[in-house]
């Protein structure tokens, strides 16, 4: 059976910037991330799937059709680009109502709809401030009321936490994983590996414009952990000279231990040569390593 | 087509322009101030200072209003059509210019064309509704500033000489010409709207179109060019075929990624 959303072996180049490389990607029912650093390609990823550009090469199917050609299809899918920009001299109500109308809402609906979600964000009470009056954060959230007027079948997402607060950003997740179970897709950009794993979903890695094979947390993990440094705290200090014997030892300081692992697979391997010397581990942690360096080649 | 949808981006152009003073009262009031003003001056020059500045072009002026009877009704009429005429025939060209920039160069400006285009929009519903934005405003301001500046100068002449002076038809052929400037402007602002990054881009560009307008009074007055309706007839026949080609050629090169 065709994906919802299929982007086959897609090249769109700037002048000489290149966006996207040979890039394919397919979103079935459920979430989908698109996991990758700072221009390497989500948002152009997205606005081809959303039918905003055109690519020179490869092919975009949306539901079956070209979104690009094919105006209907952009009633079934909905794009939040990772600009939100609103018309600032506007409240917020006649900019969604303005939408609203595109999606062939009546204002009756679009009403509806915003209350609803703007009151789950927490913005309702800016429904009629001017839109250019609003923190960016607010904005953001108008935005995702707006992608979500016209009641699509599959949402593309470009970095829709960025500026919001952690309990609207959690709210927003809660929300993509109800229209998850209710059967539509979600394409979901990021450059946040804690995003990424939030949901249970595919996790497709992008860097210069280029789309790894899909990956599962074990791939992903096996990505960010490899040669990391991991903190490990202990309710107790224990001698330095036996804590020195455990593997993959980098340093200790007080209760706190260092260890560097070849693989998220070592982490264990400490944990249970702690334990079998009779320490007890209450934490253990890592420093997220910069998405750049962790995606690296 | 659902002309529903073009109608929801005109309502929405307009209001983003007129919710913003810094935009429409120029537009307004400057072209108002002038349509009152500028007859007035006419009035008085033709009235008190008829030997000074008005007898140095009143041989043109009574070779294009037909009468060989040199005085104050005579330039005012000459003047008031001749001259201020085309001055306000700049209006439909400025004030398209001005809005249809703000439409479509202003969304890109703004960032907010990716959200529109993401909407099951067309093309063509796109284009009808900013163009009828930019279109309507434009003539409706140059019939008003007609009709004020028509007024002011018969209620004057009328006072002083006796006798209305307008309209003739020159003068119509001025106002009928209104919305294929407007246009002509429009489409201009369409087929650059891929090319610039902003506003004030596209709003010098299409207002480039009012330099040859600007250029009519001084050929009447230096006896280059009859501002005959005659002369206003093949320049509107010119321009209807010119606004064909323009937005035809506009529409065809404007794609998605015109306004991104």
């Amino acid at each position: 059976m065709a994906p919802e959303i299929l982007a086959y072996r897609v090249t769109k180049t700037f002048k000489k910037t290149v966006g996207l490389k040979d890039a394919t990607v397919s979103a079935g029912k459920g979430i989908s991330i698109i996991l990758g650093p700072n221009g390497a390609g989500k948002s152009t990823l997205l606005r081809c799937m959303g039918g905003l550009y055109h690519p020179e090469s490869g092919r975009i199917r949306v539901f079956g059709g070209d979104p690009y050609y094919d105006d209907a299809i952009r009633k079934r899918v909905s794009l939040l680009s990772d600009n939100y920009a609103l018309y600032d001299k506007l409240s917020v109500l006649k900019n969604l109502m303005f939408f609203g109308r595109l999606y062939g809402n009546t204002d009756q609906e679009t009403l509806d709809i915003s209350k609803d979600i703007l009151k789950r964000l927490n913005a309702y009470q800016f429904i009629d401030r001017k839109a250019g009056e609003l923190s960016r954060g607010t904005k953001q959230k108008v935005a995702i009321c707006r992608a979500l007027l016209g009641s699509p079948d599959a949402f593309l997402l470009d970095e829709p936490t960025a500026f919001l607060d952690a309990l609207s950003a959690e709210e927003v997740h809660i929300m993509l994983e109800e229209f998850a179970k209710d059967g539509k897709t979600i394409v979901y950009a990021t450059q946040r590996l804690n995003e990424a794993t939030r949901f249970k979903a595919d996790i497709f890695v992008i860097k210069k414009g280029r789309i790894s094979k899909k990956l599962g947390y074990g791939d992903l993990y096996g990505k960010v952990l490899k040669n990391a440094k991991v903190d490990i705290k202990l309710a107790d200090a224990i001698d330095e000279r036996v804590a020195r014997k455990m593997p993959h030892f980098k340093s200790m300081k007080g209760s706190e231990l260092a260890i560097i692992i070849r693989s998220y697979k070592d982490i264990n391997e400490s944990a249970k040569w702690l334990m079998d010397h009779g320490a007890y581990v209450i934490k253990i942690d890592y420093t997220e390593p910069m998405i750049e360096d962790m995606l690296a080649d | 087509m659902d002309f529903k949808k073009s109608y929801a981006i005109m309502a929405n152009d307009l209001s983003e322009v007129f919710s913003s003073k810094a935009i429409y009262m120029p537009m307004i009031a400057v072209p108002t101030f002038f349509a009152i003003m500028l007859p007035i001056l006419t009035f008085y020059v033709s009235t008190y200072n008829i030997s000074g500045i008005a007898s140095r072009i009143i041989g043109t002026a009574t070779a294009v209003v037909g009468t060989s009877s040199i005085g104050g009704p005579v330039f005012m009429a000459y003047f008031s059509v001749y001259v201020l005429g085309p001055i306000f025939m700049t209006m439909p060209i400025f004030t398209a210019s001005v809005i249809a920039a703000d439409s479509f160069a202003g969304e890109k400006e703004r960032k907010t064309s990716e959200a529109l285009l993401s909407t099951p929009i067309t093309i063509q519903e796109l284009l009808i509704g900013k163009m009828a934005a930019s279109f309507l405003p434009a003539v409706v301001l140059t019939l008003a500033v007609f009709a004020i500046y028509g007024s002011v100068t018969n209620y004057l002449a009328y006072k002083a000489f006796n006798a209305y002076l307008l309209p003739n038809l020159s003068w119509i052929l001025m106002i009928a010409m209104s919305p294929f400037l407007s246009l002509a402007a429009i489409g201009i602002v369409v087929l650059v709207s891929a090319h610039v990054q902003g506003i004030k881009e596209a709003q010098q560009i299409s207002s480039l179109l009012i330099l040859p307008v600007l250029v009519l009074p001084f050929t009447s007055i230096f006896g280059v060019v009859d501002l005959t309706p005659t002369f206003f007839a093949v320049v509107m026949l010119f321009l209807i075929v010119a606004d064909l080609a323009i937005i035809y050629f506009g529409i065809k090169s404007f794609k998605k990624e015109s306004i991104l």
